[in-house]
């Protein structure tokens, strides 16, 4: 089922070397339109470096990411929107000065099919809030809003560029559990609306929840790709989750 | 309250005037400048009105980069003194006038490029330093360089009567210009671009903004203003040279008055203007041996109790006020 789809995003034998240290190493996927695609691993598994690879903050040693079939490797990020990838944050970096409505209208006028004009800029980015549920919030001062709207705020805004791929990074973390569960509702609502999402994650409940497939890397290494119940299963997925003997319990 | 909700028209005066406030202040003000050559007798007074508007100009300019896009430049010595030397060069060579201050708007663009395409390769402090160094290295080059007249300065002849309100209306044209492209500018796409990247430079990026192209329009187009400036500037003196229009004192007065001011607004950098264009001659007069010095200091209680200036404390003192009642 989820090969139908023509691939969005290509990623072949990635390879991102720190000093002598592979921070991620020979990592292949591809991600389908219509899809969440999940990237897990514990901590230092190289989870970061590969969003920042893909998203062009981090040029890669060796290796090549393709959009719809076109190289993107190493493409600035002001250029990958417009190429219709857009990222969000892990740690939140709303405008500070801005209000909400401010933050998404910059992305509304430098996105994909930007606008110039200030009333059709801030129309859609009102549009943009309401989708997200913020809109109460526009006129608040970014700075001051709660965890949970920053982070929906960092998803408004790389929803206004208009993408057709989402990269999302550990956009619940620090989140109740209940905001939680209305962040992964969101996430669906906005696949099911035509926005393919990358979502890259460190809570293994938030992901095998909301994926239709999932990567799991570990110490840069691609260590297993599945749907949820597969991964759940795999014992070298448990083995680096829970440690051997736990594994050996199973 | 409610004994005020009943007198209807006066309410709705007040919403009114608080709607049209800033217009109506902005016509004012524009309407008294207009006026004033023709009420105020004391050609000083005109001289000191007419060097405030090239301030006010050269600040409006440096806000855009410095305070919209956050680039702080110590190196707008450069664009003054670029545009004054290429309206002297050219008026001696016979030019109108004006269309020299357009041609030192050019020119000072053009330089603008020659800093901006290395300089935004560096971020922040690394940035201002390295205008600083471009900024002398030019005023040395000027003060050796020898169809220029060096270090011993460059004189306009201009086979025209002097009129000094065609200077000041000049100057009242160009500081004019340079306020409604600021307006225009603050809430408009560049303008919110501009701002972005200097909240956030990399989620500027991550937008869809390119911070190295938009910056390197900041700069040209405060170039441009800073040029034309140096250029009317010129035109008046008569007499320029490199130790006063290229001097390293230039571009912190070109810096300062924005500080003054209110970083980043769009009447801040004005309001900066004049308060140093009326305040600078008092000061130079009285201590002219510390005037750098006081700057300095001023610069510093500034950045430390109250970054947004003026303008900015007024508003804090306003909110603090009706807060209270």
């Amino acid at each position: 089922m989820q090969n139908v789809n023509p691939p969005i995003l290509e990623v072949d034998k990635l390879t991102k070397y720190f000093g002598g240290l592979a921070a991620v190493n020979d990592v292949s996927f591809e991600v389908h339109q219509g899809q969440i695609f999940g990237v897990i691993g514990p901590n230092g598994a190289g989870k970061t470096t590969l969003f920042s690879l893909i998203t062009g903050a981090v040029k890669p040693s060796s290796g090549k990411v393709r959009n719809r079939g076109d190289d993107i490797t190493g493409v600035r990020p002001f250029k990958l929107v417009k190429a219709g990838l857009a990222r969000t944050h892990q740690i939140v970096r709303p405008f500070r000065e801005m209000t909400v409505l401010e933050n998404v209208q910059v992305a509304a006028h430098f996105g994909r099919n930007s606008v110039t004009d200030t009333a059709a800029a801030k129309e859609r980015a009102r549009e943009v809030l309401r989708a997200v549920g913020i809109d109460h919030l526009a006129n608040n001062p970014a700075l001051t809003l709660p965890v949970g709207s920053q982070k929906r705020l960092e998803i408004a805004r790389a929803l206004a560029t208009h993408p057709d791929l989402l990269l999302c990074d550990e956009i619940c973390g620090g989140l109740t559990h209940s905001e939680t569960a209305a962040m992964l509702q969101l996430l669906r609502r906005i696949r099911d609306q035509g926005t393919t999402i990358m979502y890259v994650e460190h809570d293994v409940k938030a992901i095998t929840a909301v994926c239709d497939t999932i990567m799991v890397l570990n110490y840069g290494r691609k260590l297993a790709e599945g749907t949820p119940d597969h991964i759940q299963n795999d014992p070298a997925v448990i083995e680096a989750y829970l440690g051997t003997r736990a594994a050996a319990c199973e | 309250m409610s004994a005020f909700s009943a007198i209807l028209p006066a309410r709705s005066i007040a919403k009114w005037i608080a709607k049209w406030r800033n217009t109506a202040l902005l016509w004012a003000l524009l309407a008294a400048l207009a006026v004033a050559p023709l009420l105020i007798p004391s050609p000083n007074t005109i001289r000191l009105l007419f060097t405030t508007f090239l301030w006010v100009t050269t600040s409006i300019a440096w806000n855009l980069l410095g305070g919209f896009a956050g680039q702080v430049s110590f190196g707008f010595a450069v664009f003054y003194g670029v545009g004054a030397y290429t309206t002297a060069l050219l008026m001696n060579a016979g030019l109108n006038p004006f269309i020299a201050f357009l041609a030192s708007a050019f020119t000072a663009v053009l330089v603008s490029l020659f800093v901006g395409v290395p300089a935004f390769r560096l971020r922040g402090p690394y940035f201002a330093i390295a205008t600083i160094g471009i900024s002398e290295a030019v005023r040395v080059v000027m003060t050796n360089l020898t169809f220029t007249g060096g270090a011993s300065g460059y004189r306009i002849v201009e086979h025209r009567p002097f009129s000094q309100r065609e200077h000041y209306y000049t100057a009242l044209v160009l500081a004019s210009l340079a306020f409604v492209i600021s307006l225009l500018i603050a809430n408009a796409k560049f303008g919110m671009g501009l701002k972005a990247i200097r909240q956030d430079e990399d989620a500027a990026a991550d937008l869809g903004v390119n911070p190295y192209t938009y910056k390197l329009a900041a700069h040209a187009l405060a170039a441009a203003l800073t040029g034309m400036a140096g250029g009317v500037f010129a035109r008046y003196a008569a007499f320029i040279h490199p130790g006063g229009v290229f001097g390293f004192h230039t571009s912190v007065h070109i810096l300062l008055m924005p500080v003054i001011g209110g970083i980043a607004t769009v009447w801040g950098p004005v309001l900066g203007g004049f308060v140093f264009g009326i305040v600078e001659e008092e000061i130079v007069a009285s201590f002219p041996e510390i005037h750098l010095l006081l700057y300095g200091i001023l610069l510093i209680i500034i950045v430390l109790f109250e970054p947004g200036g003026i303008l900015g404390g007024a508003n804090k003192l306003l909110r603090r006020f009706r807060a209270k009642r």
